[in-house]
């Protein structure tokens, strides 16, 4: 049952959580032959749950401009909306040199050929025994690898310790208790939302399918057949909107939100529980100190305990075929994925690397915070379907039009999850050619 | 008699109060909004709870919005002007001078300004890449001009055609060239036309928002205010003080420039649109 | 600056045509001239019309034709499939059972009331005195000014549902125990775009129509007074036919406005794809090309919405050149 879900990124994690993994490329310094003098690389770097990186990244221009002489100009995007800006961008060869892109677009952008492949330069640098498996298998397309693993994210529940303590609640390790506490918080404190449902988060809905035993995906010969409309993805499913449409945990405004809406509304302090990537406590408290010490974080809870798997996501760097200098390109990919400024961007952002050695360390991190999300990660990390095609799946908003139109009340379950599978099926099978 | 008269009056007052409130109550709330410190925390009233104006002073520093109005203003600069100028020469080929295919093009003009603009999206996306100036106001302007010169062309014509001939005939009797004839006899007296048009372009300049979404892409700096709007709500979705800030900084703008030319307004849209 | 200033040359249309090129031609490179100065000046127009607008109505027709994806885009190659893209449209059940109706059914309802309302207003502010017409006129002015990207954030603020005044009024009256999420149902979703659009067109209608209005001969309406007519008589027998060239300006170009609203839905929560129950023609085609890479399937929706759309103008043209003669 566990392989089901439990994806090779997870497998190669928990192999290098056992085996002592010798750290690798470690040093700072790369390309010293690279000499840019006056050029200028551009950057497009995401944004929107995680921590504010712009005093990040100019320490990052002034080392990339002390090593190559080029400047570095960063163009921070939006998650929301990114991947159409990308396509756009694409059809229009107005693309960046280099560019964050998340791990389930970087094949479907490889396919457009819109990338430089960069396997012959993470194997030069020496750097291909060090990735980390699963984000490398993503940013691989027809055998070539287009995209350098940066980091690894993973979402888990978050929660307000001090509203817990306050009612006497341990938190959940099943879903009844998940509902039971949230029962306890929605009668003792009106005030706050005790676990918000958003209807424009696909990736918190995931987690309740594979829960419950269901499938997003599965590759079948060369057909992709989506599990949503099965019994066990529905039951998942059920519950995840029961907690908004049965129980009330959730709120109305919710049906439209989307996962910033989510951390906005927590960071307000107007949230109990929510699901919520292991990069969020740190914007949390940059945003709201006042909430230092009371957050808390558990894997998410499995339906009869244990852990139900979310999704490992990640972001690789990318670099574009419209760079005209693919070697200072390269230079700015190693300086960002390896050494120092990988592992204070890991630390900082509460993100995991994309280096199997500084993963390691993260890992055996005592932070209690961290610690559970790197147990979601190691123990109840799953991934959606590799393939180029399921970038289009999401740009369709498949899930999320099927979660909305459940909080709604538009579709029943068995509507939705139905027009949904067949909607993915539709799109991954290629009748609807991206 | 003075009784029924009374009650009327009252009747009167009452529906324009009504209709005030309707008009008015978005950009009061906006402007409300935009003043107060509580606007994202909810519990809101018809007053601001908490006056301040540090709203205004994130949206124009960290928000960018000072860029995004002067892109804006170039955009609209330009394209009031060089559609002013193309259409009025057009107007006065077709209002003035008899030649074959004049009703032909006169449906032509009348025809494309229905065409659905977001049914050009691609075409236009496409075209403007090949001549490389995505993510360039050069681009947009260029877009723009071809929206708004039917409507102009449409509206001008009516303008040209109300100026008499005679006026025309005694200039070129006391010997002007048809140039001439045209800066000091046709230019002044189409004048009016001219503001009325320019505020259907600087509409179109100011406001449109789907083509500026698509042909700037990733290139914030050059980011018009309708699509900064749209960036800044983006990051800041649950922080309604500082998106209502931004709001009123981009409407201001349109609305002064609206008020002040109330009257040439109705006189241009009767003269161009109802004569058409 | 005032209304009414300048006479509008209402019926300046009447006269006759004055004749070509001003005045007549004395030499024959005279003549050469006079013949080529309308092609001169109307040259510039021409060409940014033709190229900016009719090339790329023929291109999106060509597109249609195509699977242009981002592949093709890219290469620049072109793979033709005839009216696949076509059988796809008109296949999908969406298209009938929401697309269609929305577009369609927005675009009635919308035009409807703004055109209405609109009227309305003019009828009011003709008969203001003109302090408070100029008030009301620039009040109506404030309203037309506030841009739709705007216009529909404030309306998204007004509306929202945690946090917004119309839940929280609501709930403060006892009219609401729970909060309601008004962007979710198609109906409710719609009729705050409705308000939107109304809110922001009724000022063109309004401001034509008085303008209008103020034309109308007060001699005829005060002999009608006379003969014991009615002020809704008195719109219909005189004000109506007097000024129906004004009327079917406006229905049309709101027509036209309203079938092609875009930002409006596009920005509202759900709006950009996500509620599948209020996407229009507009929509749907942006969000397949530039969502999905399929620009050939996005380009047949724009030729079907071209074609609604062209149908109407050839209505309009009909209707403007049966009026009077161009």
């Amino acid at each position: 049952m566990h392989k089901r879900y439990l994806s090779a990124a997870m497998a190669a994690v928990v192999a290098l959580a056992l085996s002592a993994c010798g750290g690798a490329a470690g040093g700072g310094s790369t390309g010293g032959a690279t000499d840019a003098k006056g050029q200028t690389l551009n950057v497009w770097i995401m944004k929107g749950t995680n921590p504010d990186s712009e005093a990040f990244f100019d320490s990052v221009g002034q080392e990339f401009t002390k090593e190559t002489g080029a400047k570095l100009n960063v163009e921070y995007v939006q998650w929301a909306g990114a991947h159409d800006r990308f396509v756009t961008a694409i059809a229009g060869s107005t693309t960046p040199d280099v560019a964050e892109t998340g791990n389930t677009w970087t094949a479907e952008f490889a396919d457009s050929g819109a990338l430089a492949p960069i396997g012959d330069k993470v194997k030069e640098a020496g750097l291909d025994g060090d990735l980390v498996k699963g984000l490398a298998e993503s940013g691989t397309y027809d055998g070539e690898l287009y995209g350098m693993p940066w980091y690894a994210g993973v979402r888990s529940i978050i929660y307000r310790t001090d509203v817990f303590k306050e009612l006497g609640l341990t938190p959940p390790t099943n879903w009844q208790e998940l509902v039971n506490v949230a029962t306890v918080i929605k009668t003792k404190r009106p005030d706050l939302i005790p676990f918000p449902v958003p209807g424009d988060a696909e990736m918190l809905a995931y987690p309740w399918v594979w829960g419950a035993g269901g499938d997003v995906s599965v590759q079948k010969g060369d057909n992709w057949e989506s599990g949503l409309a099965s019994d066990k993805a529905r039951e998942g499913i059920r519950f995840y909107t029961d907690l908004a449409t049965k129980h009330g945990f959730s709120t109305a405004g919710a049906t439209t939100w989307k996962e910033t809406d989510v951390l906005d509304n927590f960071t307000q302090g107007k949230v109990a529980m929510a699901i919520s990537g292991s990069w969020t406590p740190a914007t949390i408290l940059a945003k709201a100190p006042a909430l230092k010490g009371k957050l808390g974080a558990i894997p998410i809870p499995g339906k009869d305990g244990g852990i139900s798997p979310s999704v490992l996501g990640g972001s690789h760097l990318s670099v574009f075929n419209t760079a005209k200098n693919k070697d200072l390109a390269w230079a700015f990919v190693k300086l960002m994925s390896t050494g120092k400024f990988a592992r204070e961007w890991a630390s900082k952002s509460g993100y995991f690397p994309g280096q199997k050695s500084l993963l390691d360390d993260t890992i055996k991190s005592d932070d209690p915070l961290v610690k559970s999300f790197a147990k979601q990660m190691v123990d109840g990390g799953a991934s959606v379907p590799v393939t180029p095609k399921f970038g289009a799946v999401q740009a369709k908003k498949t899930t999320n039009s099927m979660i909305q139109a459940i909080l709604s009340g538009q579709k029943t379950v068995d509507e939705a999850t139905s027009s949904a599978a067949a909607e993915m099926d539709a799109i991954m099978n290629g009748k609807k050619t991206p | 008699m003075r009784h029924r008269s009374l009650s009327r009056r009252l009747v009167k007052a009452a529906l324009v109060a009504l209709l005030l409130a309707f008009t008015l109550f978005p950009a009061y709330w906006m402007i409300s909004s935009s003043f107060d410190a509580q606007a994202s925390s909810g519990g809101q009233s018809l007053l601001p709870q908490e006056f301040t104006l540090a709203n205004y002073q994130y949206v124009l520093t960290e928000g960018g919005f000072g860029t995004f109005l002067r892109n804006s203003a170039v955009v609209a600069f330009f394209t009031v002007t060089i559609s002013g100028i193309v259409a009025l020469l057009a107007a006065v080929a077709v209002a003035r001078f008899r030649f074959k295919f004049r009703t032909g093009i006169l449906i032509m003009v009348l025809t494309v300004q229905m065409v659905p603009l977001e049914a050009l999206v691609i075409p236009l996306f496409v075209q403007v890449r090949d001549l490389q100036l995505l993510n360039s106001l050069v681009g947009l302007v260029i877009v723009y001009l071809a929206f708004s010169l039917p409507f102009a062309i449409w509206m001008l014509r009516g303008f040209v055609a109300a100026v008499p001939v005679e006026l025309e005939e005694a200039a070129y009797i006391d010997g002007a060239s048809w140039g001439r004839m045209f800066r000091s006899v046709l230019l002044p007296l189409v004048a009016p036309g001219l503001v009325a048009t320019s505020v259907f372009s600087f509409i179109v300049a100011w406001n449109e928002f789907i083509f500026a979404m698509t042909l700037l892409g990733g290139a914030a700096e050059n980011y018009t205010v309708a699509i900064g709007l749209k960036q800044f709500f983006g990051v800041h979705a649950n922080d309604w003080g500082p998106v209502m800030a931004a709001s009123t900084i981009i409407t201001i703008p349109v609305m002064v420039f609206f008020v002040l030319v109330q009257g040439k307004l109705s006189n241009g849209l009767v003269a161009g649109a109802v004569k058409g | 600056m005032t209304v009414g200033l300048k006479q509008p040359p209402v019926d300046e249309g009447r006269k006759p045509q004055p004749s070509a090129g001003g005045r007549p031609p004395k030499r024959r490179r005279l003549l050469t001239m006079a013949k080529a100065r309308p092609w001169l000046l109307l040259a510039p127009a021409l060409i940014l019309l033709a190229g900016l607008l009719l090339w790329p109505l023929a291109r999106v027709f060509i597109f249609s034709l195509q699977d242009y994806g981002l592949r093709q885009i890219v290469s620049g190659k072109t793979k033709f499939i005839g009216l696949d893209n076509y059988a796809e449209v008109f296949g999908d059940s969406s298209l009938w059972t929401v697309v269609l109706p929305n577009t369609i059914g927005f675009a009635i309802v919308a035009v409807a009331s703004t055109v209405i309302f609109g009227t309305l207003v003019a009828l009011l502010m003709a008969s203001l005195s003109p302090l408070w017409r100029t008030v009301v006129g620039s009040a109506v002015m404030v309203a037309w000014a506030m841009p739709a990207v705007t216009g529909t954030y404030v309306w998204i603020w007004i509306f929202d549902a945690d946090q917004g005044l119309v839940n929280a009024t609501l709930k403060g009256l006892g009219l609401m125990d729970e909060s309601f999420n008004w962007f979710t149902n198609p109906v409710t979703f719609y009729g705050i775009v409705a308000l939107n659009i109304v809110h922001h067109g009724f000022p063109f209608v309004a401001i034509t129509v008085l303008a209008g209005l103020l034309g109308v001969p007060k001699e005829m309406l005060e002999a009608a007074e006379m003969d014991g007519a009615g002020p809704i008589r008195r719109f219909f027998q005189i004000t109506y036919p007097t000024i129906k060239p004004v009327f079917s300006v406006v229905v049309i170009l709101s027509t036209i406005w309203d079938f092609k609203v875009f930002a409006q839905i596009y920005l509202m929560p759900g709006g950009s794809g996500s509620n599948r129950e209020v996407l229009n023609l507009g929509v749907w085609s942006y969000v397949e090309s530039f969502g999905q890479n399929r620009y050939g399937f996005g380009a047949a929706i724009a030729v079907l919405l071209t074609v609604l759309l062209l149908i109407i103008t050839a209505i309009y043209v009909r209707t403007l050149f049966k009026e009077e003669k161009v």
